[in-house]
């Protein structure tokens, strides 16, 4: 498995995992090379299912939503699907105020997310 | 880097019965391999005391130690060696770091006949070999046995030792230090050389110095002329909108932001207002700011999205739910770069007091009532702009009375962290509004801006603060006859 320095991954059947590994998400810097290493696991992978783990992730900017946004408009595009969890109270309330809890499918934790993959 | 020329390799008797007596198996190794190959028998022990007593079970030619060795050290193999009768004749190379001058002394008092330094040249050992070979101690020569006595360093020793193995002690030494010798003059031209090279390097550095401090100046004139532009996209310190009092405060994180926020007449009877925060900070941010804040611009032109203009060259004002859709579409028409913003925008009507707007994916309006009634949050769930493709965005009423406030911000302000990380938060915002109550509404708005950046001391806020305050006052109003009618008013 490629060794990334801002995400661990891992895959469960056809569902890619994928730990944020830093607890602020703020600077552009990381943000450029999560955008990178999100980019360079999918590669290929047409449609693929992804889960997003947050649960080390303590403060983020709001230009990790953008980011976000762009990785499901990927995902959905090719009929994959995304699911992110492990998100804290703090940051859940940034994805309620731009309504994105609603766009997003959100969970509490990683059995909970994967479950509703079948 | 060695002087080589009296002979290694090629003329250097063979056929030479070695003993070594070294406890690196691996210098060990590669000593005996450079011995075999110039022809010689080689016997190998690791302490002194197995070569000693391989010395025993045959006579060497030549024995070649190390110094530090466990079990026996090299001086005392070196004195049991020259004690011995039987075998005191050999020549016995003793290989040395030389760090220390009494090391020579320790070497003459054990018998050693020659010293090679560490790290050596396999070469220069079998040259030494062979130079000493060729002088062989005489019994006679060790058999004179006076005792010399020397000072060195405060410290004095008496040592026996024949005149030979003095001679030959002192040609190894003198010999050690002119090889050590040529080595620092080698050592010396390369240094020098190096110096060039880096001289030259610290020219090349100092000219791309100069390079990058010339194009950092450009940069900041770039910068500088940007955040002018931007600056362009905001009201004017003092602006003034018949019906209403109206204040606004803006602090960009960096130089330039993400944020803006402005208000204005759209025509006699309606004033617009909005707070935009384009996600992220710096360039890309802040060119989608000012992309966007040509869309929101009062004055009747292709691009504005909140006036229109009929055939019948009426004015008409865009409602807020439709000036957002419509910006909404528009920033999908590229793929989605990661950028988007959220976006507050309110048309007040100034006659009537009646405030509809349109949120998206922005923080709460906030009302401050004249009645005395608690500060209210009217958040409203929607997508923020350029996120999701096709949203219908919905809009909202509020029926304002007179002297009630409202106010429009960034997420800068509740959002605000403290050092530890703690937000602002909405109840902090309402408590410091509340406050307010009773001032000038531009003392309310100053007073906000002025709590959270003391909330952030000592980093100061980290994201832009955008406030926007708007008292309705109709009976500043002027009662113009002609309110009611359709007459454009471009700025």
């Amino acid at each position: 498995m490629d060794q990334f320095r801002r995400i661990q991954t891992g895959k469960t059947g056809n569902i890619h995992l994928v730990m944020f590994k830093d607890k602020k998400i703020l600077d552009d810097t990381v943000l450029d090379e999560i955008r990178t290493e999100l980019t360079h696991m999918i590669g290929k992978a047409s449609g693929p299912d992804v889960l997003l783990d947050f649960s080390n992730v303590e403060f983020m900017s709001s230009a990790m939503l953008g980011l976000l946004g762009q990785l499901h408009r990927k995902i959905s595009t090719g009929h994959g699907r995304l699911k992110m969890c492990g998100i804290r109270p703090e940051i859940l309330t940034v994805f309620k105020i731009t309504n994105l809890d609603k766009l997003f499918s959100i969970h509490k934790d990683a059995p909970t997310a994967l479950a509703t993959f079948t | 880097m060695h002087d080589t020329t009296s002979g290694a390799g090629g003329g250097t008797r063979a056929g030479v019965d070695v003993l070594i007596a070294e406890d690196s198996r691996i210098q060990a190794r590669m000593l005996e391999r450079r011995l075999t190959e110039a022809g010689h028998t080689v016997r190998w022990g690791e302490n002194g005391a197995l070569a000693l007593a391989l010395a025993r079970e045959r006579r060497p030619d030549i024995i070649v130690s190390d110094i530090e060795m466990p079990e026996m050290t090299g001086y005392e193999f070196c004195k049991a060696v020259k004690t011995d009768p039987a075998l005191r004749t050999i020549p016995f190379i003793l290989l040395s770091t030389l760090s220390d001058p009494i090391d020579i002394i320790r070497g003459l008092d054990a018998g050693a006949d020659n010293y090679v330094t560490k790290p050596y040249e396999p070469d220069y050992l079998l040259a030494r070999m062979d130079a000493l070979l060729a002088t062989p101690l005489t019994a006679a020569d060790d058999a004179g046995g006076e005792m010399l006595e020397v000072t060195l360093a405060g410290q004095k020793f008496r040592v026996r030792a024949g005149r030979q193995q003095v001679l030959n002690l002192l040609v190894s030494t003198f010999e050690n230090a002119v090889s050590k010798n040529q080595e620092l003059v080698v050592a010396n031209q390369e240094l020098s050389v190096a110096r060039d090279g880096l001289q030259k390097s610290n020219e090349e550095l100092t000219s791309l110095n100069a390079e990058i401090s010339r194009i950092n100046s450009h940069m900041i004139r770039d910068l500088k002329a940007a955040a002018k532009v931007q600056r362009s996209l905001l009201p004017p310190d003092d602006v003034e909108i018949p019906g209403t009092h109206v204040a606004w405060r803006y602090v960009p994180c960096q130089s330039l932001a993400g944020d803006f926020l402005n208000v204005f007449p759209l025509d006699a009877e309606h004033a617009g207002l909005f707070v935009v925060d384009v996600s992220g900070h710096g360039v890309p941010s802040s060119l989608m700011a000012v992309t966007v804040g040509r869309f929101l611009t009062p004055k009747v032109s292709d691009s504005s999205l909140l006036v229109r203009q009929g055939p019948d060259g009426r004015v008409t004002v865009v409602p807020p739910a439709e000036v957002a859709t419509q910006l909404n579409r528009l920033f999908q028409a590229d793929e989605f770069s990661g950028l988007y913003f959220t976006l507050l925008y309110g048309v007040l009507h100034l006659p009537t007091g009646r405030f509809d707007y349109c949120s998206g994916g922005h923080p709460a309006l906030v009302r401050l009532p004249a009645d005395g009634g608690d500060v209210e949050f009217h958040p409203m769930e929607s997508f923020p702009i350029a996120f999701v493709p096709d949203v219908e965005y919905e809009q909202r009423s509020l029926q304002l009375v007179a002297g009630d406030r409202l106010f429009l911000y960034s997420d800068g302000v509740p959002e605000a962290m403290d050092k530890d990380r703690n937000p602002y938060g909405d109840e902090a915002m309402a408590a410091c509004l509340r406050a307010s109550r009773g001032q000038p509404i531009a003392d309310g708005v100053a007073g906000l801006l002025s709590a959270v950046e003391t909330w952030c001391v000592p980093e100061g806020p980290l994201d832009d603060v955008s406030i926007l305050g708007v008292e309705w006052q109709p009976s500043s109003l002027t009662n113009d006859p002609s309110g009611r009618s359709s007459s454009s008013r471009p700025r």
